[in-house]
């Protein structure tokens, strides 16, 4: 707990967001789908995190909370989101209206995001040239002309060939490689302090991946941002990620630096993922360790753990009653599982249950 | 179960020792016209240019490639979901008799389509949101005239067994159902009429990581079980690896490489193989910046417009002359390897171990 306390805690210029208790609810006419429901993590300045999990577990509406970019039905219900900048203003982004001038003067400029799908996300109707050139001009007093001057640059620097014949040209026009690369243009266009990038080489080809993941990592050292990667691909957080957090259904189960999470992984969870892959040059062809059951549905949420239902180390009458607490090992990692403390208030279990420091 | 079958990698050959198919110089070409009434043709996309290939009854093969090499083209044509350009596709049944399915027209292919059938990538857009279950599952098995009434939902629900799910879900849609789920209806539809091959085109490429696992292994008991044998279409290397016998790279509408599974993972002969592999992450930080990587520069070659010689001469580290001008042809190089480059036998190339 103590080393905990002086590396990460607020006030400390190296964290850069923190995301404390974040719940974002979707309120439907069904009912409630409550897509994230108990975020805690933080965001080292010049660091990468990935975000892992699978699909409906939360990540991207996590990303888009921090942006204030929610889709109604869905809204922030409670938690902190809290944006350190480097003067030592500390901003709470959950307070700021979304549409407001402050939030809208952060969001592009600030953070920035590139989505999955760069042939989805982008307009079909404008040249890249002038979806590069809206967010120059927006944030910065500049005209037209050296707006386009910086876009030419940023298609350059992020390696697009023919930069100043390509920014003429519509996304429809470019290979799935350059739309990706175009979308990322667009989005370092105002040399954001926080890049979100969800999924954004999901749709590619491994070779491209390659590429791209390269052009990110290569663009952070060079502009010194801080990165937040979502991702369901193990492969990939192992190559880019500094910290991993790890998300079911809504809550972030464990999180810590990437050699633990892949080392010494702690949550049940993450252990089932990491059995559950086929790994290149392991194969034996034997059967692959899989998560029994299924994700369950949004309105059916089990009790206690979440996970309890397809856990292999569920303890009955613990994990379906008590809603595991976040606990802090010292390797400065936080795991959500009660095999690690938090049922003791409850009544007592003999396990080896470690302690916080 | 799954281990008993799979464990001999030595594929059945059926009894007069003639493949389940075999494929020669198949091209799929589509036209590429002008607009307006007259339609005019002014270019071909090579989906497919020469594609020959065997599949021995009981065993996995897999055809793996970035997209657009034609992987999927190739699957179709064998289920000729598309009519090929030219080519033969020989499919040999359990009596020994050899047909060439590109040359059979309408009707004449239904009996085909019992003993080839498809599971397809996408559970959620390939299954009719408005039909039950029972309707999906039990469609081939009317139009078949094999079974109706009372008989049909009766092999409708054996047939979820067989998938993992439960035959009380006869009756409901499939939004009602979760992706992995969906995707084992894929299956159960699949397998309704007892197919001998099962063109699997990126089954589980929409699937999460811990469903994905449960499919794979449902395939490999499945497999088991019927004898089945399957041309499994993917990208993603590492679950080719863990499903294949035998592999075929294609780029550019043509096999580079083709070999047993730890041919072409351990000691590939073809640069794109190596570059291929090499992309893969590796999930382990530990080995982040060890070994070598190899980048691919550049784009896949327009299937309309390929590049002279060698396909892959412009992205080729090993690049000659002589790729500039020559196209290699596909080549045995020994014990069942087969190789388009011409100098296979010279470089030393580094398998999924070496990297």
């Amino acid at each position: 707990m103590s080393t905990e306390s002086s590396n990460h805690m607020g006030g400390n210029s190296k964290v850069f967001l923190e995301v404390k208790g974040l719940k974002t609810h979707f309120f439907t006419d069904e009912g409630v789908v409550k897509a994230v429901d108990g975020a805690d993590f933080r965001i080292q300045r010049g660091g990468t995190v990935c975000l892992v999990g699978e699909s409906g577990c939360g990540k991207s509406v996590t990303a888009r909370s921090i942006l204030q970019i929610v889709d109604r039905p869905g809204r922030i219900v409670e938690g902190q989101i809290l944006l350190h900048r480097s003067n030592g203003e500390t901003v709470d982004l959950v307070g700021l209206s979304p549409h407001g001038k402050i939030m809208r003067s952060i969001r592009g400029k600030e953070i920035a995001m590139i989505f999955q799908e760069p042939m989805s996300s982008l307009s079909p109707v404008h040249t890249i040239g002038n979806q590069i050139m809206e967010a120059i001009l927006l944030h910065f007093d500049t005209d037209k002309e050296e707006a386009r001057t910086r876009a030419i640059d940023l298609l350059k620097r992020v390696g697009i060939p023919k930069a100043d014949q390509r920014l003429d040209a519509y996304v429809f026009q470019l290979s799935g490689g350059m739309r990706q690369r175009a979308m990322i243009a667009i989005a370092l266009s105002c040399q954001p302090s926080l890049l979100i990038a969800d999924e954004p080489t999901t749709a590619l080809d491994v070779t491209t991946q390659a590429i791209i993941l390269d052009l990110i990592k290569e663009l952070q050292r060079d502009l010194n941002m801080t990165i937040m990667f979502i991702t369901h691909d193990l492969g990939v957080v192992a190559e880019i990620a500094d910290e991993v957090v790890v998300m079911y259904l809504g809550k972030a189960v464990e999180s810590g630096t990437v050699d633990t999470i892949f080392h010494d992984p702690k949550h049940p969870y993450t252990r089932a993922l990491h059995k559950s892959i086929p790994k290149l040059g392991e194969s034996d062809k034997g059967p692959l360790d899989t998560i029994r059951g299924m994700v369950p549905h949004p309105f059916a949420r089990p009790p206690g753990c979440t996970f309890h239902p397809r856990c292999d180390s569920f303890m009955p009458g613990v994990c379906d009653r008590i809603d595991p607490p976040i606990i802090s090992l010292d390797e400065g990692a936080d795991v959500r599982c009660l095999l690690y403390g938090g049922a003791e208030s409850e009544r007592p279990v003999s396990l080896e249950s470690k302690e916080e420091g | 179960m799954a281990a008993n079958a799979t464990q001999g990698s030595q594929p059945s050959v059926s009894s007069n020792g003639a493949p389940l198919l075999e494929l020669k110089n198949l091209k799929m070409h589509f036209p590429i016209t002008t607009r307006g009434l007259l339609r005019k043709v002014i270019g071909h996309v090579k989906a497919v240019d020469g594609a020959s290939l065997t599949i021995q009854e009981g065993e996995t093969f897999a055809l793996v490639g970035e997209s657009g090499c034609g992987k999927t083209t190739l699957g179709r044509c064998i289920i000729r979901i598309y009519q090929p350009t030219a080519g033969v596709i020989n499919y040999g049944e359990p009596d020994g008799t050899v047909v060439d399915l590109a040359t059979i027209q309408g009707k004449h292919l239904k009996p085909y389509r019992r003993a080839i059938r498809m599971i397809f990538q996408d559970p959620y857009s390939s299954l009719n949101p408005r039909r039950k279950v029972l309707q999906i599952v039990g469609e081939p098995l009317i139009r078949h005239n094999i079974a109706s009434g009372s008989e049909l939902e009766d092999r409708v629900a054996d047939l979820l067994r067989k998938v993992g799910l439960r035959p009380e879900y006869i009756l409901r849609y499939p939004h009602a159902f979760s992706g992995g789920e969906r995707q084992r209806i894929g299956v159960a539809r699949a397998l309704a009429l007892n197919p001998r091959l099962v063109i699997a085109d990126e089954a589980v490429s929409a699937l999460d990581v811990s469903v994905q696992a449960q499919i794979l292994n449902l395939l490999q008991d499945l497999q088991a079980e019927f004898n089945l044998t399957y041309l499994f279409v993917a990208h993603d290397l590492s679950v080719v690896e863990h499903i294949a016998d035998r592999v075929a790279v294609m780029y550019v509408g043509k096999l580079v490489e083709l070999g047993t599974r730890g041919q072409i993972f351990n000691a590939p002969k073809h640069p794109y193989t190596e570059a291929l592999m090499s992309a893969v992450p590796k999930p382990d930080p530990r080995l982040r910046d060890a070994g070598s990587r190899i980048r691919l520069e550049g784009e896949v070659a327009d299937p309309s417009n390929p590049p002279s010689g060698c396909y892959f001469h412009p992205r080729c580290r090993y690049t000659q002359d002589r790729c500039k001008v020559k196209e290699p042809a596909l080549r045995d190089i020994g014990q069942g390897q087969h190789v388009a480059c011409h100098f296979a036998e010279q470089l030393q190339l580094k398998g999924v171990a070496g990297m």
